[in-house]
């Protein structure tokens, strides 16, 4: 018994050290910049300087009187809800799709699907880049010309009378389709871990495959699908690299396509470089995120789902 | 006490008097030579002193950053160090700097990376910036205060134009010395005039006496395009309001400073005349809508000095004197004849461009330009890699002085100011320039510089040596006496960033001008800190009109 429990502390010291290092201690270290006036990556000049709550109440100064901020409020909830239904229901619809299709064609597919996950964020963002041009360079001006869509090249993420849904809908497509890719892998092993006998039996039942979806595949994969939406709802919330380039390299307005995980970039290390203002902003992005992540869990069902089985297994 | 803490005791006494006499050289502390403000006599000084500490080699970084024609503001160093490395092996001292270098385009990107370095130790240990950064780099201690050591040198201080050396300074003290400066004249294409019928004679006094204000630039540009003379009418720099376009403020009458208060001025009236104007030619077509996302290389350079729909052209151009040099060595010039692109030469770039000042805003109002003046700044870790730095911090630091008051020398500002377009910012340099001996050597490359510097910048001095280079930098000193500078202030690049978002939208027609003064007002009462330093001052003026 001792050995055993020797064996379970020895495991979990490892892991919780980790977590600790790289999770608890860059928290904490947020939490306590947040209450420094740090600026300018002057570290040794301000670690030591308390201001108490001030970049606090700098914050909800902005989100009260600075426009450009109440729009990062707005951009991040429109981004968010839209890339997370992309996100879960174009993985659950990839899922099914290559569920249903022979094997061979299906590995192809997904890897397809992959390849934006695959590529470097750097250069994925370029293609998008010559995607969105604003010119005739652009692939999609140059598909919407030629089918005469549109007479003249159109600027879908700068375009003031297109704002703010022509920057939302670049950001919201772009990351939609980096974030497919997951929810496709997770629920695939889902439906393919389910039993084959279920499946042909319903089939010999005369069950269509709308009624296999329905009845069999997304009731049996729920936990999946739990996770895959909690997971991407988290990642989405911190998540701005493929935003950051488009941003920078002007294919998306600045004031209508930038969440708050990319206003927090921005403000530590790019402009004013106020790490003081920056870390309060990471701090309020972390308590959002663990409560959405916790009221997700509860609305899902995730006590549920980790409840011991009842009786004997 | 017991007897075994008496041996203890002891041994700590005889322990620390050993480390004193290891660390202290004898137990005394290490004299590091001041600075007497004779070059040589400081230089063989210093190198005795480092060679009598064991010191043989001395690690330098220099960040610079600009045009690719400005490539002195980082060989300037090299050649420092070359120059005292000579007077070492001359006096037989066994001590040799070598420096690397790091290279930018941006000058705003080099400043972020110099103040994310600086704290880890990774920053270069001379800064070549602009001036406008100083007051927040003296502000975060990244940058030394040289004023003890600029004050023995202060004849060659002498020797510099006096509102250089201001700019140089922060609260009163030195940061910098002048590296270079340069004005930002409007150019104007002379072959498009031409073809339109305009005659350019006596232009630029028009402009000097206020005769030809932004109301005229507005006729003239929209005259070239309707009539299918240009692309363009205006064409100006993308990304960024500071610093070509803040010359609107000024000629405008507005300002962005309050030398009484010390604090930075939000002149309503101005931005709002000044947002106008580009709203106006934007929604005209006479500059871009999306003029601030342009690139530099592949739009915005060829379009200043290209044909009509080749790839496109401009009637009107908010430049900088360096560019005029710049044109010469990139291949922004897309010849109709071989469809190549290729540089301009010094001819054709005379034969196509005429100068002025920036126009006046409005009549009655004064033309201005505008100065960036780049400084030689020293990091306040200077000498960080090299060995025992915390003991002999200090001669480092004067060494790295030296190395300025070396890159300072007036044959290795006009050999700049020729090939990069700038203005000389020492008397003496400018009086290189005009002799015409010096010209001769310049262009035969019998210069007194060491073989690696040379190579480095004789493909540029070959193209831009050129007696119509000289005649220009002569022509466009006058603008000098008309200049602004932006102000030094520790939060004035946030200002800078409001109104470059600001002027974005204006030109995108996403705000009317006055939505902008409001969403600027807006912007500035919305940060605390800069709210407390910024005054906003005037009013939307209600009957002004342009055009």
């Amino acid at each position: 018994m001792l050995r055993r429990r020797g064996s379970i502390a020895f495991f979990l010291s490892l892991s919780l050290f980790i977590v600790v290092l790289f999770y608890v201690i860059p928290l904490v270290l947020t939490v306590y910049v947040s209450f420094t006036p740090m600026k300018n990556w002057n570290v040794p000049r301000y670690i030591g300087e308390f201001i108490s709550i001030k970049n606090y109440q700098r914050l909800i100064h902005l989100l009260k009187f600075d426009p450009d901020t109440r729009n990062v409020v707005i951009t991040t909830i429109v981004f968010v809800l839209f890339t997370l239904t992309i996100n879960v229901l174009g993985g659950l619809a990839l899922a099914l799709a290559t569920y249903f299709i022979d094997e061979k064609l299906s590995a192809t597919y997904q890897v397809l699907w992959l390849l934006p996950r695959m590529t470097p964020v750097a250069v994925y963002s370029l293609l998008w880049y010559y995607f969105f041009h604003p010119t005739t360079l652009g692939i999609l001006n140059s598909i919407l010309m030629a089918l005469h869509i549109i007479k003249s090249p159109i600027d879908l993420g700068m375009d003031p009378a297109l704002m703010p849904w022509g920057a939302w809908s670049v950001i919201v497509f772009v990351n939609g389709l980096v974030g497919v890719s997951y929810g496709m892998i997770i629920l695939y092993s889902a439906f393919k871990s389910i039993p084959r006998e279920l499946i042909i039996a319903s089939r010999v039942d005369g069950a269509t495959t709308w009624h296999i979806i329905r009845k069999i595949l997304i009731p049996l994969s729920k936990w999946h699908i739990t996770f895959v939406t909690v997971w991407q709802l988290l990642s989405l919330l911190t998540s701005y690299a493929h935003t950051f380039l488009l941003v920078e390299w002007r294919i998306v307005d600045s004031s209508w396509g930038q969440p708050w995980a990319l206003y927090v970039f921005n403000t530590a290390f790019v402009g004013a470089k106020d790490q003081g203002l920056a870390a309060a902003a990471a701090v309020i992005l972390s308590i959002i995120g663990i409560l959405l992540g916790v009221l997700t869990l509860k609305v899902l069902g995730y006590e549920r789902m980790m409840t011991e089985p009842k009786g004997d297994i | 006490m017991s007897r075994g803490w008496g041996i203890v005791i002891a041994l700590v006494m005889v322990l620390s008097a050993l480390a004193g006499c290891v660390g202290g050289g004898g137990g005394g502390a290490i004299e590091i030579p001041k600075l007497t403000g004779d070059f040589t006599t400081d230089v063989i000084n210093l190198g005795k002193f480092f060679a009598s500490q064991g010191v043989d080699t001395i690690k330098y970084t220099v960040w610079g950053a600009g045009d690719p024609n400005s490539i002195m503001r980082v060989y300037g160093i090299i050649e420092a160090a070359n120059r005292i490395n000579k007077i070492f092996e001359e006096n037989n001292i066994n001590v040799k700097i070598t420096v690397d270098k790091h290279w930018e385009d941006s000058f705003s990107t080099l400043y972020s990376d110099f103040l994310s370095a600086v704290p880890q130790g990774t920053n270069g240990d001379f800064f070549v910036n602009s001036y406008v950064y100083i007051a927040n780099l003296a502000e975060e201690g990244y940058i030394l205060d040289i004023t003890e050591y600029a004050n023995k040198y202060s004849s060659l201080l002498n020797d510099f134009y006096t509102p250089l050396l201001d700019a140089a300074k922060y609260k009163g003290k030195y940061y910098g010395i002048p590296q270079d400066t340069e004005a930002r004249p409007l150019y104007i294409r002379k072959d498009v005039a031409e073809d339109m019928g305009w005659d350019l004679t006596g232009l630029a006094e028009k402009v000097k006496n206020g005769e030809f204000t932004w109301y005229d630039v507005y006729k003239k540009a929209k005259e070239a395009v309707e009539n299918g003379y240009a692309n363009w009418g205006v064409i100006h720099r993308k990304g960024s309001a500071h610093p070509d376009l803040i010359q609107f403020i000024f000629a405008f009458g507005g300002k962005l400073y309050d030398e009484g208060t010390g604090k930075l001025v939000v002149d309503k009236e101005a931005l709002y005349k000044w947002f106008t104007v580009e709203y106006t030619m934007a929604q005209n077509g006479l500059i871009p809508k999306d003029m601030m996302s342009w690139d530099w290389g592949q739009q915005i350079h060829p379009t200043v000095v290209g044909e009509k729909d080749n790839p496109a052209n401009t009637l009107f151009y908010i430049g900088g004197t360096w560019q005029w040099a710049e044109w010469q060595t990139k291949a922004y010039y897309k010849d109709p004849k071989t469809g190549e692109s290729r540089p301009l030469t010094p001819q054709e770039v005379n034969e196509k461009m005429y100068y002025t000042l920036f126009p006046a805003g409005e009549p009655g109002k004064q033309p201005v330009t505008l100065s960036q003046p780049f400084m030689w700044m020293i990091a306040s870790n200077a000498g960080k890699d090299n060995p025992k730095y915390d003991e002999l911090k200090d001669a480092y630091h004067e060494l790295a002085f030296l190395m300025i008051v070396a890159a300072s020398d007036s044959e290795i500002n006009a050999i700049h100011s020729v090939i990069s377009g700038h203005v000389p910012v020492r008397k003496a340099a400018t009086a290189l320039l005009n002799d015409p001996n010096w010209i001769q050597k310049l262009t035969n490359l019998q210069l007194d510089l060491s073989s690696d510097v040379l190579n480095a910048i004789k493909d540029i001095i070959q193209k831009t040596a050129d007696p119509i280079n000289i005649k220009f930098l002569a022509n466009v000193s006058y603008m000098l006496d008309y200049t602004h500078f932006a102000p030094s202030h520790p939060y004035y690049p946030r200002l800078a960033d409001i109104l470059k978002d600001a002027i974005d939208k204006v030109l995108r027609g996403s705000m009317t001008p006055e939505d902008a003064v409001n969403y600027v007002v807006q912007k500035v009462e919305a940060d605390p800190d800069l709210k407390d330093n910024t005054e906003i001052v005037g009013e939307i003026p209600k009957s002004w009109h342009f055009p």
